[in-house]
């Protein structure tokens, strides 16, 4: 009975399945219009792909009971960092002479996503090293069915470049409160530093200044408009990266021409991105304040400038570790702020000099006093002047 | 006249009970602000506790001290003591009374000179210290207490921070008032120790009773 159960399953998936070929074959000239008018760089092949699979309801059937969805946004994926690539390039397994009619043996989605993951280490072989040994992976191998994957992480056809904290949070939005617990201003905390800079502690990490326009969020490098890099180089005049001074020129250079006020956000960022793959079990997260909080710490050693490029990852350019602490660069950078990490020299003197004259002042007027003490005992003696 | 030959004294009650506890929690607080200040600046230098107690106490006891700067300022707004900061409207009065105090620190105390400035109940504050004190619990206090409560919760106070220029201009102005507290706290004991005998202002702190020498009828 339960196979007789099953064999009904398999051939109302089958017939699904074709019906939805069907019409999808029938439909595609409209797709295929459809699909020119909005990503006129999907290539032919890639278009004959999206005449079934950017129909919402493609979907499978698999054997534990769940669905599979085949759906693929044509826009989103075209528009993603691999949408130049082609669909062929992830999905070489598939045999277009035989497909959809031979279907892939698909036992459950986790089963599927886990092949997937495979197929993007054939590109990223950097990143599934780190990926290997991070905790994610761990949890995964152990049979966590909640583990992410890469597609957890990056999603599956719309991958875009995007911040650690939006790709985090997704899954981890109740451990923003949990920091709240123990790490003060960690709200504060959350928006400058990235979550791989505590979470993967083997990784180099750097400050990233980026260019911010208020209200109008992250300023993003205008097409058509003198590049960034262009303007970074022609303010670093000698070429070493950009010192304070080269940073107020650099500043003054772009807010000429911009729409509104533009400033410097810092953040602690990865030197690497792909570092951020090899994630770490909370337990070993940095919680030392002080891996950050001290003067000269390793964050700090390494500074660059950095506006989002069109295609949303940051152009950066190198600066001075000296402006974070420079009284010259406080005009520049008057929204970057870390205790320690920043600790301006100057205000150091200060201190230094504050602490010799508190000290100073007293001992030295005592002193006059002590070989003053002689004149006053003969003053007091003789009543007076 | 030298000092030392002062005739006989009296007893006045210059500092109220709200005024001693006010003070003597201020300057304990003060004192904890700014070693927890230094170890959270110093962290690479000075190893007295751990960053995240040293902020976590720095934290508190900061607002500790803001809660103990409203018992100052309520008493002074409702009572008649706030005579004692009222200014000096003549500035050439005052002008005047700053320089010879200042002659007298400077050079007339080590002649053995008598402090031009004569204690009283309305008059504890001699001309310097008037101004000084003026400015720093009406400008220097508040302001550091105000830029630490940003630097408390960046996110909360973030209309805040930007009206005052940006987060590293609050922090920037809160260390700047934490190295003139540095100078003071070093030098206030001393000036206060400046009298005859040198426990006379330390004992008025804790009594409320100032021994002061009866002026001439």
């Amino acid at each position: 009975m339960a196979r007789l159960q099953r064999l009904d399953a398999t051939m109302r998936a089958a017939m699904r399945h074709f019906c939805a070929v069907v019409l999808a074959v029938a439909a595609q000239p409209a797709l295929c219009a459809a699909a020119d008018a909005v990503e006129p760089a999907l290539s032919d092949a890639d278009a004959a792909c999206l005449g079934c699979h950017s129909m919402e309801a493609l979907a499978r059937s698999l054997p534990d009971g769940e669905t599979l969805s085949l759906h693929v946004a044509a826009g989103p994926y075209a528009r993603s960092v691999h949408g130049a690539f082609g669909c062929g390039a992830c999905h070489a397994d598939i045999d277009a002479s035989v497909h959809p009619a031979q279907g892939k043996d698909i036992q459950s989605r986790r089963q599927y996503a886990i092949e997937r993951a495979e197929a993007c280490g054939l590109c990223h072989a950097d990143a599934a090293e780190r990926h290997a040994g991070s905790v994610h992976a761990r949890r995964a191998a152990e049979g966590d069915p909640l583990a992410p994957l890469c597609s957890g992480c990056h999603g599956s056809h719309a991958v875009t470049p995007r911040t650690a904290y939006e790709t985090c949070v997704r899954c981890h939005s109740a451990d923003l409160a949990a920091h709240a617990k123990w790490l003060p201003n960690s709200r504060t905390h959350h928006e400058v530093v990235s979550c791989a800079a505590c979470h993967a502690p083997e990784a180099p990490r750097m400050i990233d200044l980026r260019l911010h326009g208020g209200a109008a969020g992250w300023v993003v490098e205008q097409e058509g408009a003198t590049p960034f890099g262009e303007l970074a180089r022609a303010a670093d005049a000698d070429g070493d990266g950009l010192d304070a001074l080269e940073l107020r020129g650099l500043l003054q250079r772009i807010n000429r021409d911009a729409p509104g006020p533009r400033r410097l956000r810092g953040r602690v960022e990865l030197r690497e991105d792909v570092l951020a793959h090899g994630l770490l079990a909370r337990e070993e997260a940095i919680r030392a304040c002080d891996s950050c909080h001290r003067y000269g710490a390793e964050p700090f050693r390494n500074v660059t400038v950095s506006i989002v490029g069109t295609d949303g990852r940051p152009l950066r350019y190198p600066a001075k570790a000296e402006i974070l602490g420079s009284a010259l660069a406080v005009e520049s950078l008057p929204e970057f702020y870390a205790i320690g990490g920043t600790r301006s020299p100057f205000l150091d003197l200060l201190f230094l000099l504050a602490l010799a004259g508190g000290i100073g002042v007293p001992a030295g007027h005592m002193t006059l006093k002590w070989l003053f003490r002689k004149h006053r005992a003969r003053r007091a003696g003789s009543g007076g002047e | 006249m030298a000092q030392q030959a002062s005739g006989a004294t009296e007893r006045i009650y210059v500092h109220p009970l709200p005024v001693r506890v006010w003070h003597w929690i201020n300057a304990l607080g003060f004192i904890a602000l700014i070693l927890t200040g230094i170890q959270i600046r110093y962290v690479d230098l000075v190893g007295l506790m751990s960053f995240r107690t040293a902020v976590h106490l720095h934290n508190w006891i900061g607002f500790l001290l803001i809660a103990n700067f409203f018992i100052w300022l309520l008493f002074y707004l409702f009572t008649d003591k706030i005579r004692v900061y009222h200014p000096e409207l003549s500035p050439m009065k005052h002008f005047r009374g700053t320089l010879r105090q200042l002659r007298y620190y400077g050079y007339g105390i080590f002649r053995g000179d008598p402090n031009p400035h004569h204690v009283s109940v309305y008059r504890k504050f001699n001309p310097l210290q008037s101004m000084a004190y003026q400015i720093i619990m009406m400008l220097v206090v508040p302001l550091q207490f105000f830029t630490g409560l940003l630097l408390w919760d960046l996110h909360r106070f973030a209309g805040a921070v930007q009206l005052f220029g940006g987060v590293r201009v609050v922090a920037t102005v809160h260390v700047l008032c934490f190295i003139f507290f540095t100078g003071f706290i070093l030098v206030h004991p001393y000036l206060a120790s400046l009298a005859h005998p040198p426990s006379r202002h330390f004992k008025a702190m804790i009594t409320g009773y100032e021994e002061v020498e009866k002026k001439p009828d």
